[in-house]
């Protein structure tokens, strides 16, 4: 009997460089987003030049994935000078849409670069169907719902507008509705807008009252383990991994994952895992099981506590960083497969952390192909036995019982 | 010329402020507007919409929260009942509410208020064409940054001459969340309850914080007050003066306002000189609350300090 299939929404990725960009599609990525030169809130990523996003959307078009460019700053007198022309060269290099979140830069984007698809930014917070209406009347193909958004809200708005609906479904989160938060601009006289934001809600701070005396009062509190907590906004991160089926079925068209700034390590390892949920979900639905896999190598490159955000009510202090945190589990990024032989069964590692005789180390590719190996050997590119790997970017082959792929990423956990 | 608008915490202040000399009262509900001194029912709201009028003056109404969908369903007949009363215009901060105002053909002037998201001309005028009467403009634009936007400007902005300066709005209750992590339990944290956090390693600070329905509140260590650089707005023809009594005394706010209309008016006899200022700015900071300091915000930050 034939599955009954679901239309399969585009699992986004963030790529923070053009090696991200060609990893996250290889990894199963259906569209990656990036940043520019200019416009972009991520002005410490690595950001593209035009040749570069030319060569990236090549690179994606031929795998039948598309390139967005984020260009979602909060735009002052001083930033507008030379928009167009920004939006026309990102239209020329063949971008897929633009992110943008200031109204005029939309209006910009829309006037002066004709084609050139124009998707809301989250950072504009979008929370009902008359907003996503709004935007779609301005000429817009997608709004990226606020993070504040529920499944069930969700589902109300996909019944009254057919504007592409975009959500975040993994990575950090802002405490507030973004583009609504200008603690960084107050207490480090950075934009938050405009690609500066010193994450100021992580800090931690003092919480106090005035009475009448004008003396302060101070109000912190202890946890549960006795200890002084101070006050702090930062919120954990967020993952819906377990919730794959809640997503399609609301009607999301894109399940975006966040992290410009992220490593290689992140980036393969997310998209690979979110690409097989939602193939696996959309292929037979009625079937669809979670892998619990899939759960724990998510962990293996999380930086903080995972929850659902906003997806079903709205976050208590279980959902922010309070106490004693839970100890993440450490891997190392150890190399890159460049060959296997089937033969000898040696494969050849570019190293990119030092690994070496006796480490029990991980393999993963594209599909999520997994083989866990010991190394019982190890040789250098002149074939002489070595106990580690100590150097970066050095060669190195050994024994693997299992056949690997070049473009194979291997990890170690740090704690064994 | 110049035009005050001023928040309303009563009926009873409104009277006094329109004595006090506010051209324009602003007011509304919690479940429509942000960040409101009280939340005004609507046999009230009318009132206040009554009184203006009698006064000759006028009266703009919040219905700028970042709406859900169980909110937004609500606003088109919240937006018929203002214009049944004659609300001279509401301000609108989620282009949800834009598009019912044309979807619904309720006919009723907007001035933009994103808090903190209106940052340049161009984006004013993007609201100007799309019938904005005005716009906020945010408390980060710099007076340096405010020189260009002003000559191109079609469409009046407003600028926070005197209040608190939200700096953060959070969907998740902040204060509430801290408080059941920790054994201490706090009981409120609305306006009411007065609480503020200070920033690491600098314990002067002094950061309001509070709760309500649409999120918890964050604003600026200091009230912004420009009454010093009014003669420099009035030049650049920024003619719309905000003055926010969110954390002000109801009684001390009417004395505020009547110190910014005297500067007002004397400005337009040509008759306000430095000393006459300074005079005027020591009254703000009389009836300004204790605990609470005054400064003119970003408004001589060099544009290019800013990372």
């Amino acid at each position: 009997m034939q599955a009954i299939k679901v239309k399969h929404p585009e699992v986004l990725a963030p790529a923070g460089t053009p090696e991200k960009l060609r990893i996250a599609i290889d990894y199963g990525a259906d569209a990656v987003y990036i940043g520019g030169d200019a416009y972009g809130l991520r002005s410490r990523a690595g950001n593209f030049s035009f040749d570069e996003m030319k060569e990236g959307a090549e690179y994606a078009h031929q795998h039948n994935a598309k390139v967005y460019v984020a260009a979602n700053i909060v735009a002052h007198e001083q930033n507008l000078a030379g928009a167009g022309e920004f939006y026309r060269q990102v239209r020329d290099a063949g971008i897929d849409a633009v992110i943008v979140s200031d109204p005029s830069l939309i209006e910009t984007a829309i006037t002066e670069a004709p084609g050139l698809k124009v998707h809301l930014s989250t950072q504009a917070s979008a929370t009902n169907y008359e907003t996503l209406n709004f935007w779609q009347n301005e000429g817009l193909e997608r709004v990226v719902l606020a993070r504040e958004v529920g499944i069930d809200e969700i589902k109300e708005i996909r019944q009254h507008t057919d504007v592409q609906i975009e959500a975040f479904v993994h990575g950090a989160m802002c405490i507030g509705y973004s583009g609504r938060c200008v603690l960084s601009n107050h207490l480090s006289l950075r934009d938050a807008n405009r690609g500066g934001c010193a994450q100021n809600c992580r800090w931690k701070y003092d919480l106090f009252d005035i009475p009448d005396n004008g003396q302060k009062r101070e109000l912190l509190g202890h946890g549960p383990d006795g200890k002084l907590e101070e006050f702090s906004m930062s919120a954990v991160d967020m993952s819906m991994i377990e919730h794959i089926p809640d997503l399609v079925e609301a009607g999301v068209d894109s399940l975006k994952i966040e992290g410009r700034m992220k490593t290689v390590h992140y980036v393969s390892t997310v998209a690979n895992v979110y690409s097989k949920a939602v193939r696996s979900y959309c292929e037979d639905p009625e079937n669809y099981q979670l892998d619990p896999a899939w759960v724990d190598e998510l962990w293996k490159v999380a930086q903080r506590e995972l929850s659902t955000g906003f997806y079903y009510g709205t976050p208590d202090e279980n959902f922010q960083l309070f106490g004693k945190r839970r100890r993440m589990p450490r891997y190392a990024f150890v190399g890159e497969v460049l060959a296997y032989d089937e033969v000898t069964k040696q494969v050849t590692v570019q190293q990119r952390n030092n690994f070496g005789v006796g480490d029990t180390i991980e393999f993963y590719g594209p599909n999520f192909a997994h083989h866990t190996q010991k190394v019982t050997d190890l040789f250098d590119d002149k074939d002489q036995a070595i106990e580690r790997a100590p150097h970066a970017m050095q060669i190195v082959h050994f024994t693997c019982d299992a056949p690997v792929k070049p473009g194979d990423f291997v990890r170690a956990n740090e704690e064994k | 010329m110049t035009e005050l608008v001023t928040t309303v915490a009563s009926l009873d202040q409104a009277d006094q402020l329109l004595a006090a000399g506010a051209d324009r009262l602003y007011l509304g509900e919690d479940y429509f507007g942000l960040r409101l001194p009280h939340s005004f029912e609507r046999a009230e709201l009318t009132q206040v919409v009554e009184l203006a009028h009698q006064h000759g003056k006028k009266v703009t109404v919040a219905v700028n929260a970042i709406f859900h969908s169980d909110r937004i369903k609500k606003v088109a007949e919240y937006l018929r009942f203002l214009e049944s009363i004659n609300v001279d215009e509401i301000s609108i901060g989620d282009p949800g509410a834009i598009y019912l105002l044309t979807k619904e053909q309720i006919n009723l002037p907007y001035i933009y208020d994103a808090s903190d998201l209106v940052t340049s001309s161009r984006q004013i005028n993007f609201w100007a064409k799309h019938q904005a009467s005005a716009a906020v403009l945010a408390r980060e634009v710099p007076y340096e940054e405010m020189v260009p936007l002003a000559k191109v400007i079609t469409i009046p902005v407003e600028v926070l001459v005197y209040g608190a300066t939200v700096i953060h709005q959070s969907g998740r209750p902040l204060v509430t969340n801290y408080s059941n992590f920790v054994q201490e339990h706090l009981d409120q944290a609305d306006r009411q309850r007065g609480l503020f956090i200070s920033a690491p390693h600098h314990p002067e600070t002094h950061y309001s914080i509070y709760e309500d329905i649409n999120g918890t509140h964050i604003f600026a260590n200091n009230d912004v007050d420009l009454m010093s650089v009014l003669p420099k707005l009035s030049e650049l023809k920024l003619n719309r003066w905000k003055l926010d009594g969110l954390y002000a005394d109801e009684t001390k706010f009417v004395e505020i306002v009547k110190a910014f209309a005297k500067a007002r008016d004397l400005m337009a006899q040509q008759a306000l000189d430095d000393q006459q200022l300074a005079k005027l700015d020591e009254i703000v900071h009389d009836n300004q609350a204790p605990e609470r300091g005054l400064d003119r915000g970003f408004f001589d930050i060099d544009p290019n300090e800013v990372k």
